[in-house]
Formats: C-alpha cells, sequence, structure tokens
C-alpha cells in the first residue's frame, strides 16, 4: 500500500490521541512505508504522521532535506516511533500550513531547538537534537501523534500586533 | 457555513462600521443567521473608535439584495451602525492565483504626507500585490510616527532581496525604515 489518502479535519481521529506501538513488526514496517511514500508524494510536503493516513499509532517521518528552510540543518529522512520531546529550547514564529487542513495558514509559536527521543524501524532507542525548520516541522508532527493541529496553537491574528495596547 | 457549488449561491459583500461596543458582530451575524445567511470570509477590526466589518456573505438562490438590505436598514435604524451592500460577480468569487513569495513589508518613520501613497505605487508599479495591509499613527504629539505594515505576494521572478532593493530610493528619500521579509507559509 503506497501512498495513501490524507485525511482532513473533521475526520475524528485527527483530533484523537495515537496509540503507542507496543512491538515493530511488518505491519509496522508497512505504515512507515506508507508514510514517507505519502510525504514524498504530497507537494513540498515535509512530514506525515500515522493519524493523517487513517492510522492511530504514534508513528510519524520527516524530511526537510528537500526544502528550502531545511537544507542546509537536516538529518535527512528521519522515521520516528513513540517519539517524545525530552528538552526544547528557544521560539520562533512562523506561519504554519498542514494537509489535513487545506486553505488555511496561521502564525504558531514553536521552539527552535528540540531533543527528541524515539525508537527506530529496529525497535531501538535513538536520541536527535534538531534545530531551526526541522525542529519546527518534528513538532507539528508530533503534535499530530496528540491530536493537536496548528488550529490549536495559533498564536496571534496576523494583524494583532498592533491591536494591542497593553503588552504583557 | 456550509459548503456547496457556487452556482448555487447568491454572494454580497457587507460593510459595517460603527461606533465600538461589546455587540456588533453579535448583531450582525444575528440578522444573517436568520435570514438562513452564510459568513464564508470576513475580517473585523478596531480603527479608532470605530469597529469595522468587511464581510462576503452568501445565501442560496433565489435570494434578493433587497431582503437583506432591508433587514441591516432595520438595524441600522435601532442602532446606527452604517451599512453597505453589493452584489458580488462570479469574477469576484476566489482570490487572484498568485504563486509568487508572500513577504511582509514594514515602513516607519516620522509622520508626512505621502508615506502609504509612495510605497504602494513603487509596489503595483512593480506589479507586486498587497493581500493585506493596516497603518497607524504611533509616537507623541511632538513626534508622530506613521508605521505601514503589509503583506504582499510578489510577482513571479521578484526575490525579497530584489524588492528591498526597489525599495531603497525611497527609503532614503523618505527618511524612513522599509524592511522586507519572507513569509510564505511552510506546508508541514
Amino acid at each position: 500500500m503506497p501512498v495513501q489518502k490524507i485525511l482532513t479535519f473533521p475526520h475524528p481521529l485527527l483530533k484523537k490521541r495515537a496509540h503507542l506501538i507496543a512491538r515493530v513488526d511488518e505491519h509496522i514496517r508497512g505504515l512507515i512505508e506508507d508514510l514517507v511514500d505519502t510525504m514524498r508524494a504530497g507537494p513540498g510536503s515535509v512530514g506525515v504522521a500515522a493519524p493523517q493516513i487513517g492510522v492511530s499509532l504514534a508513528a510519524c517521518v520527516v524530511d526537510v532535506s528537500n526544502n528550502r528552510h531545511g537544507k542546509e540543518n537536516n538529518h535527512g529522512l528521519l522515521i520516528m516511533l513513540n517519539p517524545e520531546i525530552v528538552a526544547a529550547d528557544g521560539s520562533a514564529v512562523m506561519r504554519e500550513g498542514c494537509m489535513s487542513v487545506p486553505d488555511y495558514t496561521g502564525e504558531v509559536e514553536r521552539a527552535t531547538a528540540v531533543t527528541v527521543k524515539y525508537l527506530n524501524l529496529h525497535g531501538e532507542q535513538q536520541t536527535v537534537a534538531a534545530s531551526g525548520f526541522e525542529a519546527v516541522a518534528i513538532q507539528h508532527e508530533l503534535d499530530h501523534l496528540d491530536g493537536i493541529l496548528f488550529l490549536d496553537r495559533i498564536v496571534s491574528l496576523k494583524t494583532g500586533l498592533f491591536r494591542r495596547k497593553n503588552y504583557q | 457555513m456550509t459548503r456547496k457549488s457556487a452556482d448555487h449561491l447568491a454572494h454580497f459583500a457587507l460593510t459595517i462600521i460603527s461606533k465600538d461596543r461589546p455587540g456588533i458582530v453579535a448583531d450582525t451575524s444575528e440578522v444573517l443567521y436568520r435570514l438562513g445567511c452564510n459568513i464564508a470570509d470576513s475580517s473585523c477590526t478596531m480603527l479608532g473608535g470605530d469597529f469595522a466589518m468587511i464581510l462576503i456573505v452568501t445565501h442560496e438562490k433565489p435570494f434578493s439584495k433587497a431582503r437583506l438590505a432591508d433587514e441591516f436598514r432595520a438595524l441600522q435604524e435601532r442602532t446606527g451602525l452604517a451599512v453597505h451592500l453589493r452584489t458580488l460577480h462570479d469574477d469576484e468569487l476566489s482570490p487572484v492565483d498568485d504563486a509568487g513569495e508572500l513577504c511582509l513589508i514594514s515602513v516607519y518613520g516620522s509622520d508626512q504626507p505621502g508615506i502609504v501613497y509612495r510605497v504602494t505605487r513603487a509596489l503595483a508599479d512593480h506589479k507586486v500585490n498587497i493581500t493585506d495591509l493596516n497603518t497607524r499613527l504611533i509616537g507623541t504629539k511632538e513626534e508622530p510616527v506613521y508605521v505601514l505594515m503589509l503583506e504582499a505576494i510578489l510577482p513571479a521572478g521578484m526575490s525579497v532581496d530584489s524588492t528591498a532593493a526597489m525599495m531603497e530610493p525611497l527609503r532614503k528619500e523618505l527618511n524612513v525604515e522599509i524592511g522586507v521579509r519572507a513569509i510564505t507559509p511552510v506546508s508541514l
């Protein structure tokens, strides 16, 4: 099963927390293949999470190496099972869009550097320290595993900057 | 709002400006809701002491503009808000499809006549399409500062750097700060 259809909101799976993967088997390897194929097929896509293709398991893939924001600073293809952010630093706002929420973009604040722990396809514990756009993409995909969409994280209307009289 | 083929829908542009108070949006959307209208697209904000609403409103055909106008005339008489209503034509229903870089252009400096005009004329002459713009007069009475922020889509072949270079003579002439930054959304 190669390229899968990307689910769009209001599909309920997109707002559900994905289940942890208990064992890395053929089924999981097939799922990862689908995720990679689906990511490669999406125009400009830099990541896909399993819930986006209808599978409520904690698996996602990220690859920003072909993106202009990420090509100088990346780990190539990241295949992450049961990923977890164990450290985060810095913050920056970027305007994000998502294949599961077409025709909308919004300003989202993310950490500029994250350390993420996950299992690879051999079930081995891995740790990766990512920064810049790769860190943003990882946070976006990991959010999908928690049932969080970028819409839940929009920090401001694009014109909001000038509306505030009281800065906090 | 429910989505259906645009052929079945009548489209209207509705503009409402009122002295600001709580309830303007609720009053307006209540009228639309009772009429069975959808708010398809909208942008509303405070400007000075007023609240301004611009909405694209749709309704299943057949539906007459007069019906909408009547309802809002009643609201106008009741609450004093200013209403303008216009029927949209088919070629106004979707945005112009520009594939170029989206950038944010910030302009600020001592207040003087012509900042908006000179900047936007330069952009228009280079086929830069403004998608969003807001301005504000800040600073003190003695030293008023004008701030202009706009978002625009650059035409094919035009970069953020070349846009900044194009604005450079204007920056010097008006003695204002001009910044151009890419804000093209990232697809994740």
